[in-house]
This record gives structure tokens, sequence and C-alpha cells, in this order.
């Protein structure tokens, strides 16, 4: 089972059990707990949260990386967050434990930046290779064609100045 | 056609993808002692069921190495649905994975219900479950009409797309869209089923049952699709679970997990369906699930239609949805609510949360996080056939390169969901 | 000479005979192609206009029908395909995100099609129905059969 050291902080949203782990210990974390029987790694994402430190209680990293595991045999599913932060921020991959998690950690990094170390062949998946910036994150603006007449008008193509 | 491993040949190369999971190609350097020949299979290709390129190393016609390259269809319908206030994002949720919009919506629509802490009345969840079952065999449809024409069976497409036609006719009475319905939102669904759609679901499920025998008289025991799916694209099925394969794929090769079972949402629990298995791990075990599946959906469709209840079919929540347009006339309340939603939106109480629904191809899930505010902050699309493209290099390796159209027609893969 | 001859223009003959036997090519890309297959099956039936050869191959092709969204990956390809479709050729943009960018007005989308390559019909709708393709096709025919012996300025 995974060690309780790692565990940051615990809770429950809608139904869902989540714990957090700090950055560093997340490969850790997600090994021990598949071999506490998780062996589905359901998908892995990321969360920017450029202006709101509220969700981690002030003066937070910014990127959450979100790791969702699920145990076929009990059904029971767990929530990994892991914040992490740095321009841009290095993470360890977890594609040796979890084969599903090669793509979606290319997605992650193609959409927000973040680095995965070990990965084995971390590239743009989603956007074009030479595509400068990355889409999913707050300061990135929607893009597009200006909407005449729209209360967006201007945020269409400004990138935010709180996200 | 030599597959996997442990085949008795000398000059073997074995990558390891992760886990116990791994390749064998048998010679490098190939018959005819030569080099490998690059090509390039797509993005514009008749067969690769949208825009994927796969760049294949070839060895005469065997197939060595796959890359898939994806993105061609990246449209950033997450970052769209972040700039949309939460009712809206309702509409980009179809057309990602746009053969099953409605089981889409439904992802979506249950995880804002979640977080908002609401259940909708039942005749909706009955609804909810009718439009599911309807686009499921609407989705199989596509897929099997598809893959017959590709593999030759062209009449198949003929008759899938007149069923489906039949189907789509029955969105646009309920809905008025004949594809993208957006039908089913948080909160319950758009309108109430009219007694015209009853009527055409009920003669529907009369002769839906007909015309899948008619599938199977034609491509079951048909030698020439016997022989161009038996044997091809073997997915062992732990090699299945490890690299985290969902639906057809994985009930293809003997898994019995469908998420309408193990975790039921909008009163799945209360209908009696079979879960549709092969223990044949290719691309004739998934046909036969296939078509199984459409038979259940048939079934649940006629419960269903048995059980459906009267009632709303909405929740009766105004700070959720906009009220009657008669009450407008005579309440302030109500113009004030309709004004607040329409103008603002609700807001949904911060949190986030995941739900996973079984679609035609396996698990696609929506994955919400809301800090409070009348937009999302992220909407995360977990996508079946993301996942589900993964296992091609080792289901197609080592065959020939004819095979790979029936390969990635097996996966059945919709490109906007693998590249949302 | 009696009923057995007719008389016309040369150009009115080329235009006829070009008009009523556009072989489209399929570019299906998204949620419009399915529509687009829905053209091609028994009850709509775009093989009694003259579209019965849907070719995959651009060289074999006259009509490029961009159905569904461009992505920025794909628009350098589109460019090449609709470069490689010999002369005279036309364009059909089907659906909303290949006119204009549809429901989506982002980074990631060509916002019309109409940005890379010049398109003759555009057909509204998302996605528009089977028979609004065939309405765009017997548009694209009248103009065709209008053109004669040269080609679309």
């Amino acid at each position: 089972m995974i060690a309780e050291n790692l565990i940051v902080d615990r809770g429950v949203s809608a139904g869902d059990s989540w714990i957090t782990v700090a950055g560093e210990s997340a490969h850790e974390a997600l090994s021990g707990l598949k071999e506490a029987g998780y062996q589905l790694l359901v998908f892995l994402t990321c969360v920017d949260h450029l202006a709101d430190s509220s969700r981690h209680g002030g003066g937070a990293p910014r990127y959450e990386l979100v790791y969702q595991l699920r145990n076929m045999d009990t059904l029971e599913q767990l929530r990994v967050r892991a914040f992490v932060d740095g321009d841009p921020p290095h993470v360890e991959s977890v594609s040796d434990l979890f084969p599903p998690a090669n793509w979606d950690e290319r997605e992650t990094y193609d959409m927000f930046g973040i680095v995965f170390e070990n990965h084995p062949d971390l590239t743009r998946i989603l956007m074009p290779d030479d595509w400068v910036g990355h889409p999913l994150r707050r300061d990135y603006p929607v893009g597009g064609e200006v909407v005449e007449f729209s209360e967006e008008h201007e945020t269409w193509q400004t990138a935010p100045d709180k996200a | 056609m030599a597959d996997g491993p442990g085949q008795g040949v000398t000059d073997t190369d074995t990558t390891v993808i992760g886990q116990g999971v791994t390749v064998t190609r048998t010679g490098e350097t190939g018959a005819f002692g030569g080099e490998l020949l690059t090509i390039n299979f797509g993005p514009h290709h008749p067969s690769t069921h949208g825009v994927l390129r796969l760049i294949v190393d070839l060895d005469g016609e065997q197939v060595k190495r796959i890359k898939p390259v994806i993105g061609y269809l990246h449209t950033g319908i997450e970052k769209q649905a972040e700039a949309l206030r939460w009712q809206q994002a309702v509409v980009v949720t179809d057309r990602h994975d746009y053969l099953s919009p409605p089981i889409n919506n439904l992802a979506y629509a249950l995880a804002v219900e979640r977080l908002m802490g609401v259940d909708v009345p039942p005749r909706a969840k009955v609804l909810r479950v009718i439009m599911s079952e309807l686009t499921r065999l609407a989705s199989h449809l596509v897929w099997l009409g598809t893959s017959g024409i590709e593999l030759g069976a062209s009449t198949m497409l003929m008759y899938c797309f007149r069923e489906r036609d039949s189907i789509l006719d029955m969105n646009e009475e309920i809905s008025g869209y004949r594809m993208h319905t957006s039908y089913i939102r948080p909160g319950g669904v758009m309108a109430d089923a009219t007694p015209r759609f009853l009527d055409m679901l009920d003669k529907f499920i009369g002769v839906m049952p007909g015309h899948v025998d008619e599938y199977e008289d034609l491509l079951t025991m048909n030698p020439i699709w016997r022989s161009r799916t038996m044997g091809i694209g073997r997915l062992p099925a732990q090699d299945a679970k490890v690299l985290g394969a969902s639906g057809p794929m994985l009930r293809g090769s003997g898994v019995a997990w469908d998420l309408r079972k193990q975790m039921p949402y909008s009163g799945y629990e209360d209908y009696e369906f079979e879960v549709a298995t092969s223990d044949l791990c290719d691309c004739y075990g998934r046909y036969l699930v296939r078509i199984k599946e459409m038979r259940e959906s048939v079934k649940i469709l006629r419960q269903a239609l048995d059980r459906l209840p009267d009632g709303p079919v909405n929740v009766d929540d105004r700070k959720m949805l906009p009220p009657p347009r008669e009450e407008l006339e005579t309440s302030m309340e109500a113009v004030i609510h309709h004004f607040k939603l329409f103008t603002e939106g609700y807001s949904v109480p911060p949190g986030d949360v995941y739900q996973a629904v079984e679609s035609g191809r396996g698990e696609n899930g929506c994955y919400v996080v809301s800090d409070g505010t009348h937009k999302p902050r992220r909407v995360k699309f977990r996508a079946a056939s993301f996942v589900n493209l993964q296992p091609l290099e080792r289901m197609a390796m080592n065959h020939m390169i004819a095979d790979m159209v029936a390969i990635i027609g097996t996966a059945d893969t919709v490109l906007g969901d693998v590249d949302r | 000479m009696g009923q057995n001859i007719l008389t016309t223009t040369l150009g009115k003959l080329i235009g006829w005979g070009r008009g009523n036997s556009v072989w489209p090519l399929q570019f299906g890309l998204a949620c419009c192609a399915i529509e687009m297959i829905h053209t091609a099956t028994a009850s709509v039936d775009i093989a009694r206009f003259g579209s019965e050869a849907m070719r995959a191959s651009p060289r074999q092709s006259d009509m490029m029908i961009v159905s569904g969204r461009v992505s920025q990956k794909m628009a350098p390809i589109l460019r090449t395909i609709y470069d490689q479709m010999p002369e005279p050729k036309w364009v059909i943009s089907m659906g909303a995100c290949a006119s204009t960018g549809g429901v989506f007005n982002n980074y990631a989308l060509l916002q019309g099609v109409d940005k890379i390559v010049p398109v003759d019909v555009y057909i509204p709708g998302c996605p528009p129905r089977p028979e609004d393709l065939l309405n765009a096709l017997m548009i694209l025919q009248e103009r065709i059969k209008a053109q004669g012996i040269t080609p679309r300025q």
C-alpha cells in the first residue's frame, strides 16, 4: 500500500475519493498504488490554476497533475493529485508503470508544457511539430477570429489577465 | 501469417511496450535481404476511418513497425469548453466522438449533476437510456457498414445506413437534429418524447432484430469475411488490460467488463441484458461482440420503452434550468431567473469529478473541474479511441499490409475522439 | 433531315457533360463525412446525379467536398491534395466548420477552408442534411453547365 507519509492531503469530491501527493513522489505513490491493486490508469491530465490558489490553500504551485486510477477487481477508483511548478515543470513519467500513460503524457506535454522525465518519446502529439506555445495553459488565448459585437470581443484575442 | 512471439523463427527482434506486453518482429532484414520500405498510410485515405496517419515500415508485404501520427483533427474542444458557460459546453461535447453524441452529452451531464448535487427525474433517466442505446446502435451500424465496404462487402454499407437513417429520423423527431442532438443536458433532457417518437421507436424495435439477422446471414459464416478477420489483429486479454483498452476491444478478448454493469449510471442497474464477450481475441471475435451488443441494445430499448414512467423530464430547479415561458408573464422571479441563466448562466460549486460512461467504443469519460464560477475551469474528455489506438502496433505486427485495413476497422476509432 | 439531329453549341455540350459527371474526392474529415456517406447510400443516392465514383485519389476527381473541420496540422495536406487535382476542379465546403470554423472559434482550427482553397459552394449546417449536399451539388452543376468550355475563373 502507499506509504502514509507520501500523502499530503485527502478528501472526497462529489463521490470521488482523492489524495494529494508531492510532485516529486508521484511516481513512487503510483507505483505503490499499482501494487495495491489499482492496475488501470484511466487517464492522466493536468489542470492549470494560474491565478487561483484556493484549491491548495494559498501560494500554490500552478499545475495540478491528475491521475485517475482504478482497481478493476474491487471497482474502487482513486484520484491522485500532484502539484508541480516550474518553467517548465518536471515530473517523472509513469509510462513504465502504466503503458496507456505514454500518449497521455505526450498530450499533457503538448498542451501544458510539462516535461516528463524518462518518457520514451516526448514530442508533440496533437499540434504540429513546430507549434510554439502550449495551448491549454490559462494564459494562452483561445484564438480564432474576433467575433464582432460580442461581450468577449477583446478577450478572444488577448490573454486574460485573470485566469 | 506469423503472429507474435514463439513461432519457431530465428532472427527475431522484440520490443517491450511495457508491463509484459511485447511486440516481436520476425526478421529485421527481411526476405529481400535489404531495407524496410517506409510508407505513409494516410491521413487522407479512404480506409483509415478518419484522418489517421500511420508511418508503416514494410518488409515486402509484412508490417514491421507502425508509428501512428495523430492530431490531424485536433479541434481544441477542451479549450473551447473553458471559454463557454456550463450549459453552452454541452454543444461541444457532441462533437468529439461524433458517432455517439448523446453518450458524450450524458457523461458531461452526469458529471455536472454530481457536482451540483441534483438528481434527474425517473422519466429523464429512462429517456437518457433510450437515446444512449439508440446511439450505440447507430455507432455500431456505421462501424459495420464501413468495415464491410472496406473489406469488400459493399452491400453492408447500404443496409446499415438504411437502419441508421431510421435512427437519425428518430433523433430528429425528438430533438430536431439528426446527429449532434445535444439532447441530454445537465438537469435533464432537452424536451419530452413526442407520441410520434414513441411510435417510431416501437416500430423500430420490432424490425431491428430481423435486420441484425440479415447482417449475420451475410457475414458471419461468409468464408471471405472469416478468412479476412479470423486470426487477424490478435490482442490477448492480458495485453488488452495492461494497455488500457476498453469496450469491444476488451470484451472481444474475453474480459467481461462493461461500465453499464460494473459501474452503472442513469438507471442501468434496473435493466436486464448480457455483456457480450468473445474468447477469440481477433477481429472476428470483436465483430461477434458488436453484433451481440446490437441485439442487447434492442432488448434494453424494449425494456426502457415498456417502463417509461410519466412525469417531468427536467429537474425542478430554477437556478439551473429556465422557467417555462408562460411564467414569464406573471412572475417577476421567473424573469430574474431567466435573465440570469441566459446572460451569466448557473454556477457550479467548486470541486472536481470524473464520470465514465460506456460508449460504442469503450470508456468515454468526462473529468470536470469547477472553481465555482459560471464557466468550467477544466473539462477533460477521456477518449476511448485515444487509448484503443495504442494497441495497434501489438495487433498489426507481422501481418500483411492489406490486413491493416481490417485491424484499423476493428479498433473502431473515431479520430474526433482521439484528437479532440 | 428530321428529328434525329440535335444542334447545340460545343460549350453547352461540354458543360452538360462535365456537369452531369462530377466525380467527388472524398475528403471526409469529421462528422460531416458521415452525412456525406449517407448521401452516397441508397435513400439519398448521389449516384443518380452523376457522382457515382467517389474517388479516393485526387488525380481522378473533379470536385473536393471538404466535409469537416480543418485543423492546423491538416491544412497543408488539404492544400497539397487540392493542388494534385487536375483542372477543372471545384470545391464544396460542407458544413459550418469547413465554411467558417463553425462552433469552434479557437487556435486549433482553420476558420474556414476558404482561407487556403477557393470554394464554389458553401453548405451551412452542423452537420447539413444529406439533401443539403445534393442541393449544393445541383447548384454547382448549374454553374458548371453555364461555364461552357473554359473552366471557371
